[in-house]
């Protein structure tokens, strides 16, 4: 069992929510949704490679069939699933210091929440609603958000630079390649293992 | 459509596990137990079955209690959670995973309520999607690259970064030449299998260094 | 933010002393009671923060402890297990999260260190040598007579002299001693681009508690301390590592490389040392003056730290993995620098052993016995958190390039290298500025030894001197 597969975590982490303030939560989920401006700090805080919330309201628990007891709850439940790069520490460090209006926004509907400022308390609360991973699979282990999008950028590149280039002179190569090198040269990054955490 | 960003589906299930006193160890300990030696690699199901970007499975025995004033509740039952990342749509996705992994489907989810097994295909998408959940908001760092362009390209920027290397200072007509021959190698050198941790590097740049 | 009183807070926290000449020793205490009474006769000497009004001492004296130093001077258990979990290890233990293997590993460290014995550093600067040895004649005659300690040994720094000159550079010839943080309430002198950007594009001091214990820090609250308060209030945690420079590997890899960069000459070859650090030797900030060094900016307090990477995201000017900007990215992450607050330390410590002038006529040293020469940095970094600040820079900016979209590349002069590791140097098309790439990348600096300290306030240097520490 293990949070952590190569460079990526998960993390798992579930909140009760007093069903009428889940609407508020959808109604900001809907407009984040659609306002794309408001996710460009998610976006820049480059370490997320898949990030979900996930309202769970109380009467909608799978219910499988009769051996099974339908589950009779107060609260709704915010469950919350990421994948992020580099350690638990430095994640919530870094949202607490550039998005805590939005975590805010996100959290504040559940009970208990105090807040994603000041971050010890923070951290501590997270610690109590966090459940751990029993398996975690990931096609590129060795590889974080920043390295797939670079290689993107590398792959571009090549292909654009490899239309035609047998029909090229050597000069006109020299140029283009030049260009393609300037293109990804600060894309070449190694990938392999993530730093050791304990 | 919440569960969808660009080309990638997130996908959220929650199954019920059995809820068997007289099963020992219990259900959820023997998914566990599954769990606790399935290889996270590659040679993992889930790098077996096509389409996975990220996935994992997780034993969610109950909800949690944050403390008074709140009030304490207990869930009836335990939840197998399965939150996936993967390319394309979820019927074309759960199809793939009963004809290429059902032994494993059917180790783990056999401990859940209601479960028809992965050998039916259609009652095994149909139980599925009785479990699943939608997404409330999806969020993907790179939603418009399947897997397999995912692992070239990561292919191709350790081959770039060599050739680039290695090339410096070389004469525009020779690193032309070379340059052909290394498109044409990285053309047919098949994508690195998914979940390995190390570089695929049979890959030679034909720099001055080989 | 409440006003701080340097009286008792220890010197060397608040300002380094620019003083020439140092020697730290490093102490082992046998007893509780006979070391408690060394440190009651240490107190009235350990240097203060107070401002030298009538001009500076000849020799300063500073105390810092170890956790197991902490523990042989009987401290309660409720204290001792209230440190931070790092400190509580030592640096040794810590050695995977550092890089701290191969070749950087405890089996090439000094005895001193090897031992882990080390209970207390006692550190002593002074102006000139005779001051420095007076100063240590009078600690080792204090140690004899309350049989307070054994000496297990001495590391002595000196500041590189170079044509009868003190400089601040270092064994590579690089200018070293800028980028110290500034913080609220801390008296030096202040420079842009030392402490946080603003939302208006202006530096503004970082807060107190990034520094010190006691104080409200970066993240609005009061940093996680051991207790008692009055124990923790006014100290800082102090990082001490013993770094050994190949000076020879490193010439020979600038030589090597120098001749293919650029045009060439002797010129690229300097800006080829310049792009690997992101200044010139001189100090000039490649930032500011990527074409040419300009020692009218290094002298310029206004302008040799004041600078942003925003208009380089390209890294055409300064190198994205160069030392300085991977250290502090100011900027480079966005949100206008907030990442980087939390993440800032204070450098002090001097260079050690015998400086080797570099010779016009390249190529007629031999490396390896440049190499075997025992010279180097004693690196030293202050901060409130060992783990948030030192750890996570060394493990995160240095030893790993992820937050720089830099994969796993590694600091050039600082890191451990693997086979098959670059060093990218971003271009553009001006034949002066060429994309360029180091391969063959060898281990230019090597770990000697070092660990965790906790620098106490006056007030709890007393408290533990007198036996007085009371966890509730």
């Amino acid at each position: 069992m293990s949070n952590i597969n190569g460079k990526v975590y998960a993390m798992n982490a579930i909140t009760p929510m007093r069903p009428w303030k889940t609407w508020i939560l959808r109604a900001f989920f809907f407009i984040l949704g659609h306002v794309k401006p408001l996710q460009s700090d998610l976006i820049n805080l480059s370490f997320i490679q898949f990030a979900r919330w996930v309202i769970l309201p109380r009467h909608r628990f799978p219910f499988l069939g009769e051996t099974q007891k339908r589950e009779e709850l107060k609260y709704d439940y915010l469950l919350f699933f990421s994948n992020f790069n580099g350690t638990w520490n430095q994640y919530i460090d870094a949202f607490s210091a550039v998005l805590s209006r939005g975590l805010n926004l996100i959290w504040r509907w559940s009970e208990k929440f105090p807040g994603s400022v000041p971050v010890t308390l923070f951290k501590e609360y997270i610690a109590r609603m966090q459940f751990d991973t029993d398996y975690y699979y990931t096609a590129y282990p060795q590889a974080t958000a920043n390295d797939v999008k670079s290689a993107h950028i590398v792959q571009n590149a090549l292909t654009a630079l490899s239309e035609g280039v047998e029909t090229r002179t050597p000069e006109q190569f020299r140029e283009a390649y030049l260009q393609f090198v300037i293109t990804v040269q600060a894309h070449l990054g190694s990938t392999g293992e993530a730093p050791t955490v304990f | 459509m919440a569960n969808q960003s660009g080309s990638v589906y997130g996908l959220t299930l929650l199954s019920p596990i059995l809820n068997d006193e007289h099963a020992v160890p219990s259900h959820d300990l023997q998914i566990r137990k599954y769990l606790a030696t399935l290889p996270t690699g590659a040679d993992s199901p889930f790098a077996i079955a096509p389409g996975t970007h990220l996935a994992r499975l997780v034993v969610m025995d109950d909800v949690i209690y944050v403390g008074m004033p709140a009030c304490e509740e207990h869930l009836n039952s335990k939840y197998l959670v399965f939150e996936s990342n993967f390319d394309g749509d979820l019927d074309t996705y759960l199809a793939g995973l009963a004809t290429t992994i059902p032994q494993h489907l059917d180790a783990i989810w056999s401990h859940c309520t209601g479960y028809p097994g992965a050998g039916d295909a259609q009652a095994f998408a149909r139980y599925m999607k009785a479990c699943q959940i939608d997404t409330t908001f999806f969020f993907a760092a790179v939603n418009d690259k399947s897997v397999t362009e995912t692992l070239v390209a990561l292919q191709t920027q350790r081959a770039v970064a060599d050739f680039v290397a290695t090339h410096q200072g070389v004469d525009p007509a020779q690193t032309q030449r070379e340059f052909i021959e290394f498109i044409r190698i990285l053309k047919v050198t098949p994508p690195p299998p998914p979940g390995i941790m190390g570089p695929h590097r049979n890959l030679k740049t034909g720099g001055r260094n080989e | 933010m409440s006003k701080l009183n340097p009286t008792d807070i220890q010197g060397f926290v608040l300002r380094g002393y620019n003083m020439p000449y140092a020697r730290y020793c490093f102490l082992h205490f046998e007893d509780a009671e006979r070391a408690c009474t060394l440190i009651r006769h240490l107190l009235p000497i350990i240097t203060t923060g107070q401002l030298w009004d009538q001009g500076k001492p000849h020799s300063t004296v500073n105390l810092a402890f170890t956790h197991q130093g902490l523990v042989s001077l009987d401290l309660p258990i409720a204290t001792l297990i209230s440190f931070p979990v790092e400190f509580q290890q030592g640096m040794q233990a810590r050695g995977g999260i550092l890089g701290d293997t191969g070749v950087n590993s405890v089996e090439g460290w000094d005895e001193v260190w090897r031992e882990g014995k080390v209970h207390a550093w006692l550190g002593i600067h002074a102006l000139s040598l005779e001051a420095l040895d007076a100063r240590s004649a009078e600690m080792q005659s204090l140690i004899a007579e309350t049989g307070g300690a054994r000496l297990l040994g001495n590391q002595d720094a000196a500041s590189i002299v170079m044509d009868g000159k003190v400089t601040a550079k270092e064994h590579f010839g690089f200018t070293d001693g800028f980028g110290n943080p500034d913080y609220l309430g801390v008296c030096r002198s202040t420079q842009p681009g030392q402490g946080k950007l603003t939302a208006d594009g202006t530096w503004a001091p970082l807060a107190t508690g990034e520094l010190l214990l006691g104080y409200a820090d970066e993240a609005g609250e009061l940093p996680v301390a051991p207790v008692p308060h009055l124990l923790a209030s006014n100290g800082t945690f102090m990082v001490y590592r013993k770094l050994h420079q190949n000076v020879g590997t490193f010439r020979r890899f600038l030589d090597q490389w120098g001749a293919r960069y650029g045009a060439g000459d002797g010129f690229a070859r300097e800006k080829l040392a310049s792009k690997f650090i992101g200044r010139w030797r001189d100090g000039t900030p490649v930032e500011v003056s990527p074409d040419r060094p300009d020692i009218g900016i290094v002298q310029d307090p206004n302008r040799s730290t004041n600078f942003t990477y925003g208009n380089d995201a390209a890294g055409t000017r300064c190198p994205i993995g160069a030392h300085i900007r991977r250290v502090n990215p100011r900027d480079a992450f966005g949100f206008q620098g907030k990442l980087i607050n939390r993440r800032r330390i204070t450098r002090r410590g001097l260079p050690y052993g015998p400086f080797a002038l570099e010779d016009e006529t390249s190529g007629t040293y031999d490396p390896s016995e440049m190499d075997a020469t025992d010279r180097g940095v004693v690196f030293m970094a202050l901060n409130a958190s060992i783990s948030r600040q030192f750890e996570f820079v060394q493990q995160q900016w240095i030893a790993y390039g992820n937050d720089a979209h830099l994969g796993n590349e590694k600091d050039l002069l600082m890191g451990s290298h693997s086979e098959g590791e670059k060093y990218a140097i971003q271009g553009d098309t001006s034949p002066a500025n060429p994309p360029f790439f180091c391969t063959g990348l060898p281990n230019f600096v090597e770990l000697r030894g070092g660990e965790y300290f906790f620098v106490p306030s006056i007030t709890a240097l007393g408290m533990i001197a007198m036996g007085l520490v009371d966890p509730r």
